[in-house]
């Protein structure tokens, strides 16, 4: 038995009964699905009758209880599931939510919450005010230390190959933050300006927002922050590790190498680039035309990682990788991408004039472009790189531009925003045809097509088949040929595996080839495939390669490990309205015939990255931008922490889990969640408290401190409107609680309170209530029909005066108390099996002998204790606490005696 | 003006977003809510809710008496950390 007692919920119901029950020696384990032991009562002003300050008096317990020696708190755990053995004891299912945040760590000194660029409304103070993502519940939180919300990955983040996290970048630069949205990205890769252009951005296909009016435009605030930092001449915020004595030769400087460079210097390694082109990038310095991707902004990039001292040597073709090792590399990366261009194979593919389309976009992107003005083009292929010649022939001034493919156009695999642009430049599309030959005898003056009718077969492969009797030919001067890539590895044959396409044979985990200290990534590795998936590679490649450079044991499965993806629908239920925030246009300036190669997209103004971030919904609460990490001075945070499954047994279970607050908003007559300065009782009840989240009692309309206040009693209890016919127990006297605290705070507010009649049974009550209404407290007995709100935030309530002939009166105030009642808490039904628990006919934990064993369920082993049962204040609920751990002692030794 | 109510955790999401158009309306003295709504463009009981966001952070602190309206005034504060 691993507990004698499991006590679950630590309001002062079960904090009194672990105190009692762990004073009298049993081993009690307590279970909060708050970050803090505490319950209601620690969020409240003063206790009725005695005006008793509520922290004065809850801290102590709360204190005690988590230091008691016989006493355990989990808190942000949850039960989710007890069973009844047939010994009578019970086995119990316990979810350890993470905080991210080491408790032994964490000094609760709240830099992370005042780093954190998340804000949403704070519970701890009824709604009124902000918390942050990162939060200490409150401040006399016990334990005091810091959580962080997140309830999964947001999904622009879990979506990006790269593992960058977008929804980070988006928060600081909703904060204009961004230098910080720039270094985060860095975390992650130096290529920051050029994915903010070149990148197919499947973070904005998974965006919430983007079943609401679009999707944020998160690309394009990526290059914003990157354009930002590069203008503003600042230092690069990132520093290489402390030096390891390890080198690694990387081959190849794509955007897999980069990113693999960046990742082991920043890990301290020393790391040398061999590039076998001209310019660093791969396929961003070479081939992605500069209306797409300036030069420039691709040299910013590299700059980046020579900054951090990474050497880059260029025209070094690298054919012997053993050569490296000899040269006393530890490590050897190959990313070499996929440089070659698929052929033909048709008669005439000979002809000078028919050309690879990456040496033509390589020739054009160096400057050095084919002269092409005048001439009739035609490319071949109906994926990007066959956009990107097309359109730059557009560019280089060819008269026409056709581009012909197998696929029809909705199969075509190019994007299709890619394919309208080209379209909407003057590009001529063919689609849904073959090449059957090339024309012309020294040089080329046509291309003979034939009808392709189909270009997979019945299995999804590629193969295409065609009607040979349906041929068209298009006169022209110039092939460009894009129907694909593949790698260059021949060379690294003798000591690597490749596979029948040429690519890399590694561990798809580890990325590592049959020769340990050999490492492949990237398009060589998978293909051809986009820059962001070659990033993600190469991030990984680094990681696995810092491993076996210490020598650790490789963790394929753990690499860039997130949390489950939060769903879209999931997000958009967290709010009962979304008001319309329009996305903004695409930025590009289409022209017909385009003659230049400036960049067509145009960049985000602040303005725009200002309103464009704030459309954000924070799927993921938690944006992982890492400010807390950053600031905190305990290296306390930990976001791999992930949730667990704890498994215990114990005797006896006492069910403490409270009773939870009437939702006004059912009671639309009255405004509350319409009507600015329509409040709860427990809102009040914050705003009176030393914690408070305003400066006094205020409106929360406006902020005017009220000078008339009004009470409407019985708001969701004594109410069959409502499905709740009891007496809450507890409204009138808090109430009258804060009738008195209101005078005391503002002295010069009237209180007026509606109320069908005033209950105060109890020692003390009623002297309690005569004395408000000595201070001046005005009770009306009559029930509010309505509230209308007034436009300076007044309100007018309509009301019976039962008192004077049932007069229909109206009276205005200024801020309104709706004295909310009790409900029960229903997630005690999920706590066991279907029915075992029973529960009364209004859902509370039903107490099968109240008379003569209060706190005794339909369960044997299992007792209730405090407002589970019922609505109860606190003196009565420490009173049935007594009660319920009596017969949890008595059961104990009962089973003890029985064993 | 009676002004319909946007979703609370959508007002509040906008806490940081309007952070500096606060300080920039508080940067020439303290201003009350109501001011401060009406400089930024924004419903006062949503200026409510990042005013005091902001008090509770400590980008801004309130004047020590409400003037003969029953309004406090906000200024900004020299924001230590982080």
């Amino acid at each position: 038995m691993d507990y004698d007692v499991l006590v679950i919920g630590s309001g002062i119901g079960g904090m009194e009964s672990a105190l009692k029950l762990g004073d009298m020696g049993y081993r009690v384990l307590v279970v909060e699905k708050e970050a803090s032991v505490g319950g209601k009562m620690i969020l409240l002003s003063k206790v009725f009758p005695t005006l008793d300050c509520a922290s004065c008096i809850s801290t102590p317990k709360m204190a005690a209880t988590i230091h008691h020696p016989n006493i355990t708190v989990r808190t942000y755990a949850e039960v989710e599931r007890i069973q009844r053995r047939q010994d009578g004891t019970f086995s119990v299912s316990i979810r350890q939510n993470p905080r991210f945040v080491d408790e032994a760590a964490c000094t609760g000194c709240q830099l992370c919450e005042q780093a954190c660029t998340v804000a949403v409304p704070d519970q701890f103070n009824a709604d009124l005010v902000s918390r942050r993502a990162a939060y200490i519940p409150f401040p006399q939180a016990v334990p005091k230390k810091a959580v962080i919300e997140r309830p999964g990955t947001s999904p622009c983040t879990f979506d990006c190959p790269a593992g960058i996290k977008a929804h980070g970048y988006v928060s600081l630069a909703r904060s204009g933050e961004y230098e910080k949205a720039f270094n985060l990205v860095l975390e992650s890769t130096p290529l920051v300006g050029s994915l903010g252009r070149a990148c197919f951005a499947p973070c904005e296909d998974g965006c919430s927002r983007g079943s609401l009016e679009g999707p944020v435009p998160i690309r394009r605030i990526k290059r914003f922050v990157a354009d930002t930092h590069y203008q503003s001449e600042l230092p690069l915020g990132v520093e290489p590790g402390s030096t390891t004595g390890k080198r690694v030769a990387i081959v190849g400087s794509g955007p897999a190498g980069l990113t693999a460079a960046w990742q082991l210097r920043l890990l301290g390694h020393e790391v040398k680039i061999y590039e076998a082109g001209p310019v660093a990038g791969g396929a961003l310095g070479l081939t992605i035309p500069n209306y797409r991707l300036p030069s420039e902004v691709v040299a910013e990039d590299v700059g980046n990682v020579t900054a951090i001292g990474v050497e880059i040597e260029l025209n070094h073709r690298v054919t012997d990788l053993g050569e490296l090792s000899d040269r006393g590399f530890d490590a050897v990366l190959v990313a070499t991408g996929t440089p070659r261009s698929g052929r033909l194979g048709v008669e005439g593919e000979e002809l000078p004039q028919v050309v690879p389309s990456l040496d033509f976009l390589e020739t054009s992107k160096l400057g050095r472009g084919m002269d092409v003005s005048g001439k009739r083009v035609v490319v071949v292929g109906g994926g990007n790189v066959a956009i990107d010649a097309a359109r730059s022939a557009r560019r280089l001034g060819a008269l026409a531009v056709t581009e012909v493919c197998l696929e029809g156009r909705s199969e075509m695999p190019a994007f299709d925003w890619e394919v309208d642009e080209a379209l909407a430049e003057g590009v001529q599309l063919e689609d849904g045809w073959g090449i059957a030959r090339v024309q012309g005898q020294d040089r080329v003056e046509g291309i003979e097509l034939k009808r392709c009718t189909a270009v997979f077969d019945a299995l999804g492969r590629f193969h295409p088949t065609y009607d040979e009797s349906a041929r068209q030919s298009i006169a022209c001067d110039l092939v460009v040929v894009a129907i694909g890539m593949g790698p260059d590895t021949e060379s690294f044959a003798p000591l690597l595996d490749r596979r029948g396409n040429g690519t890399l044979a590694v561990d798809p985990g580890t990325l590592q080839s049959r020769v340990p200290k050999i490492f492949a990534c990237g398009d060589v590795v998978d293909g051809a495939t986009m820059i962001t998936t070659a990033v993600g590679q190469g991030r990984r490649a680094a990681h696995m390669i810092d491993h076996f450079l210490n020598s650790q044991a490789f963790d394929p499965e753990e690499f860039n490990l997130l949390l489950p993806r939060v769903e879209a629908q999931d997000v958009l239920r967290r709010q009962k309205t979304h008001s319309r925030k329009d996305a903004l246009g695409s930025g590009k300036e289409l022209v017909l015939d385009p003659r230049d190669f400036h960049e067509i997209e145009a960049p985000l103004s602040e303005a725009e990255v200002h309103y464009s971030a704030g459309r954000c919904l924070d799927c993921g609460v938690c944006s992982e931008c890492h400010e807390c990490v950053n600031v905190c001075p305990a290296d306390a945070i930990h976001l791999d922490m992930r949730p667990e499954k704890v498994e215990t047994e114990v005797a006896a279970v006492v069910v403490s889990t409270g009773f939870k607050l009437f939702p006004a908003d059912l009671k639309p007559q009255y405004g509350f969640g319409r009507f600015k300065n329509v409040i709860t009782g427990m809102q009040m009840d914050r705003l009176l408290a030393p914690t408070r989240p305003f400066n006094t009692v205020l409106r929360p309309g406006d902020g005017k401190v009220p000078e008339r206040i009004a009470y409407v009693m019985c708001t969701g209890s004594r109410d069959q409107t409502v499905g709740n016919p009891l007496c809450s127990r507890i409204c009138c006297m808090y109430s009258i609680k804060q009738n008195q605290l209101i005078m005391g705070a503002l002295p010069l507010a009237d209180v007026t309170v509606f109320t069908i009649d005033v209950r105060t049974a109890g020692k003390g009550y009623d002297e309690f209530y005569v004395q408000a209404e000595a201070m001046g407290t005005t009770f009306i007995k009559g029930r509010i029909a309505e509230i209308r709100e007034l436009d300076n935030g007044d309100l007018v309530l309509r009301y019976e005066d039962i008192e004077h002939g049932g007069e229909i009166r109206e009276a205005e105030f200024d801020l309104v108390v709706l004295a909310v009642g009790v409900q029960p808490n229903l997630d005690t039904r999920q706590l066991f099996g279907a029915g075992e628990l029973q529960h009364d006919p209004y859902y509370y934990v039903e107490e099968v002998d109240e008379d003569l064993n209060p706190g005794q369920t339909s369960i044997e082993g299992v007792f209730v204790a405090g407002a589970a049962s019922g609505a109860k204040d606190i003196p009565e609920s420490i009173l049935h606490a007594g009660a319920a751990v009596a017969q949890a002692a008595a059961h104990v030794e009962a089973l003890r005696v029985r064993s | 003006m009676v002004v319909e109510s946007r979703d609370l955790r959508e007002v509040i999401r906008e806490e940081p977003l309007r952070r500096r158009e606060i300080l920039k309306a508080v940067a020439d003295g303290p201003r009350t809510v109501p001011e401060i709504a009406g400089l930024i463009g924004c419903p006062t009981h949503e200026v409510m809710y990042w005013v005091m966001g902001m008090r509770k952070y400590g980008y801004l602190a309130e004047s020590s008496e409400a003037d003969d309206e029953g309004l406090f005034h906000y200024r900004a504060l020299e924001r230590l950390t982080p």
